[in-house]
């Protein structure tokens, strides 16, 4: 998928891209209004992330501009700002996801992925682990035909473990997915061990987990499996 | 704070005694002094006028028979006689005309005199003259207790006529002074009851024509403005370094990502990492917390949003469902009452509860419970109370919880209470709910909120 990628300060701008690239998107990136302007015209892109505090131009001008340009495409904001009324009036101006700054690159990849599975209407959301299937847009887990059931927050932590298979996730970058801007302190990332105990416990009465593995001192990673 | 701040001032004014009530006695007990005073001299003065006016008589009753004497000549009176004499009925003055020897007399004095078995005293004057080279005596005399006798009379009406001046003038006085006095109490009306920390707007000088009074309310104003300024700055401060903050944190933070999904990283760095991300995330929820704390301080959140509480509490209580069945608690949730608070704001409701319950968990022993209640006050005010069985709070830590800048430790946390307090705090303080906290070390917590009354 082609992503547009519109931030002005350029060091992070490359930690996302960089990111993104391992994450197979394809990523154009501008550092201005205008040139944002001037890739829009040329391509069309599947996503849009929108900085709002750019030098040339307000950000959310621009997103009216964008849209002219890229009506099809899906549009996440980017801000420092988070400002409650800047976030209305980004999705109001139709923008499809809204990122406060600072945020973390697997959640932004996450929100990426459930605006394609909504926007796309993929209907092939189903995901193998193991001898189970996982349908990430019904949240539903099965070990062949048997249904198997997860709490809401259990669910949320397999699947983001899932969309970022093979990579080794932190229990703060599982916290702050699970949990958003309701983490008091650094001590509340030990609940994710009871989830994963609970789901280990909850499946492994089926089958093996041995998929999900713990990584000492780290947090958890879903293996890819041969 | 403001709320005990206003009950002290109260207290003040309740044992004080009011300036006005001062100004009042001080000056119609002065007033009342210099009356006794001159209440005490007056029979000297009396006397003294009446004597003087007694000899004025004395001696105009002299001129008249002096010229009756010249006109009709001594004899008219004597008829031959050696003396005359002439009483008036009651003895209360006479004049008599004898013969006498030659001396030259021109007195006044107060002398005895025996008058028809009776001692009578005398105001005399006694006159000598010549007519036709034979010496006569003039004696014209005023009893004195004719003059004495209007002293006492002239005291009491002096006594009534000054104590009502004193009343009428006090009264003129207590209006007076209550009328100089108004500034100042629309002053402390205006500038010192009714205001509240922060002070959101200039305060309106109160109009005075007395010079001090205007001293002080100008004073006081731009105390008032010094303090709301350097609170702007503060808040000011807060949210721009906040905002500044967020960037670096950004890049630091997709750094660190990037750099533990690299496959190359060792578990040694991976780590280090890990440990660099749990720092920087720490870093990231102060900065989000005081930057919360500030956008409610700075009006940025709607309040225009009903809230059913019970279905708020429902919802952070499913919210945190995980955590209650991971450590074991026991949850009793019995709220009886309906209560819908508007206007709020259902976001911040939501984060003020959550936190609340959040640490009625996180600050619970294993296998403890929390027990959520809630009641309408005498004043017809919701309350809802969150009690735990947790490790309490030392009472000499109480004042400190909710306060941003302090922090308290707590054994089994490694970063004390954060910010979730002083965070609730002021969600609490943006909808003028109450928050009180008691507590017991080792036998744990009850916060209460006492909400407001909706307004339709």
């Amino acid at each position: 998928m082609k992503v547009l990628l519109v931030e002005d300060e350029k060091t992070l701008a490359f930690e996302i891209e960089l990111f993104l690239k391992k994450s197979f998107y394809l990523c154009d990136m501008a550092h201005t209004a205008q040139s944002s302007l001037q890739y829009l015209s040329a391509n069309q892109y599947d996503f849009i992330l929108l900085d709002l505090g750019l030098p040339d131009m307000d950000g959310l001008k621009l997103l009216l501009e964008a849209k002219k340009l890229n009506p099809e495409a899906a549009y996440i904001i980017l801000t420092a700002r988070g400002k409650t009324e800047d976030r209305i009036a980004g999705l109001d101006l139709g923008a499809d996801d809204y990122l406060p700054k600072p945020f973390s690159l697997p959640e932004l990849h996450s929100r990426m992925q459930a605006i394609a599975r909504r926007k796309y209407r993929l209907n092939n959301s189903e995901v193998s682990i193991g001898e189970f299937v996982v349908d990430i847009q019904k949240r539903i887990i099965r070990h062949h035909e048997t249904e198997i059931e997860l709490s809401r927050k259990e669910f949320d932590l397999l699947s983001y473990l899932l969309l970022h298979k093979n990579r080794p996730l932190t229990r703060m970058q599982l916290s702050e997915h699970i949990w958003g801007n309701f983490i008091e302190d650094d001590n509340e990332s030990n609940y994710i061990d009871v989830h994963v105990k609970n789901v280990r416990k909850k499946l492994g009465a089926f089958a093996s987990t041995e998929w999900l593995e713990t990584i000492r001192g780290v947090g958890y990673k879903i293996r890819k499996q041969a | 704070m403001a709320g005990n701040n206003k009950g002290r001032r109260l207290q003040n004014k309740k044992t004080g005694v009011k300036l006005l009530n001062k100004l009042t006695l001080s000056i119609t007990l002065s007033k009342l002094g210099i009356v006794l005073l001159f209440i005490i001299i007056l029979p000297f003065i009396v006397e003294r006028v009446a004597s003087e006016y007694t000899n004025y008589h004395l001696r105009n009753q002299k001129e008249a028979v002096m010229k009756s004497i010249a006109w009709n000549g001594v004899n008219y009176y004597l008829e031959g006689d050696d003396s005359y004499g002439s009483y008036t009925m009651l003895k209360e003055e006479y004049i008599s005309l004898e013969a006498s020897p030659d001396i030259r007399l021109d007195t006044i004095e107060t002398t005895r005199r025996l008058v028809e078995r009776d001692t009578l005293v005398y105001r005399v004057l006694s006159y000598t003259f010549q007519e036709k080279g034979k010496t006569y005596l003039l004696e014209v005399g005023k009893k004195l207790t004719s003059i004495n006798e209007y002293n006492r009379p002239l005291q009491r009406i002096a006594l009534y006529v000054l104590i009502g001046l004193i009343i009428l003038s006090s009264i003129i006085d207590l209006l007076y002074t209550r009328y100089l006095l108004r500034p100042l109490q629309l002053i402390i009306k205006s500038k010192l009851l009714k205001q509240s920390f922060p002070f959101k707007e200039t305060a309106k000088p109160v109009q005075t024509t007395t010079a001090d009074f205007k001293y002080l309310d100008s004073s006081l104003i731009s105390l008032m403005d010094q303090i709301r300024e350097a609170f702007e700055k503060e808040r000011e401060f807060t949210a721009n370094a906040s905002h500044e903050l967020m960037t670096p944190i950004s890049i630091l933070k997709s750094k660190i990502e990037n750099m533990i999904i690299q496959e190359d990283a060792s578990e040694d760095n991976l780590q280090r990492l890990t440990e660099l991300m749990t720092t920087v995330s720490r870093l990231s929820r102060i900065v989000n917390s005081l930057l919360m704390i500030s956008r409610i301080e700075n009006d940025q959140y709607l309040m225009k949003e009903e809230v059913d509480v019970k279905e708020l509490v429902l919802e952070v209580v499913t919210e945190l469902e995980d955590r209650i069945q991971g450590s074991e608690i026991q949850i009793d949730l019995s709220l009886k009452e309906s209560f819908i608070f508007q206007p709020s704001n259902k976001d911040l409701l939501f984060q003020l509860i959550y936190n609340l319950l959040n640490n009625a968990i996180k600050y619970n022993v294993p296998k403890g419970s929390i027990r959520i209640t809630d009641r309408y006050s005498p004043e017809h005010r919701y309350e809802l109370m969150i009690s735990d069985t947790g490790i309490g709070i030392s009472s000499a830590d109480i004042p400190l919880i909710f306060n941003r800048f302090k922090k308290v430790h707590v054994q089994r946390s490694s970063g004390g209470y954060g910010l979730g307090l002083a965070i609730s705090k002021t969600i609490a303080d943006y909808h003028h709910i109450e928050i009180g906290v008691e507590s017991e070390p080792d036998k744990g917590t009850t916060f209460t909120l006492l909400f407001p009354v909706s307004k339709a």
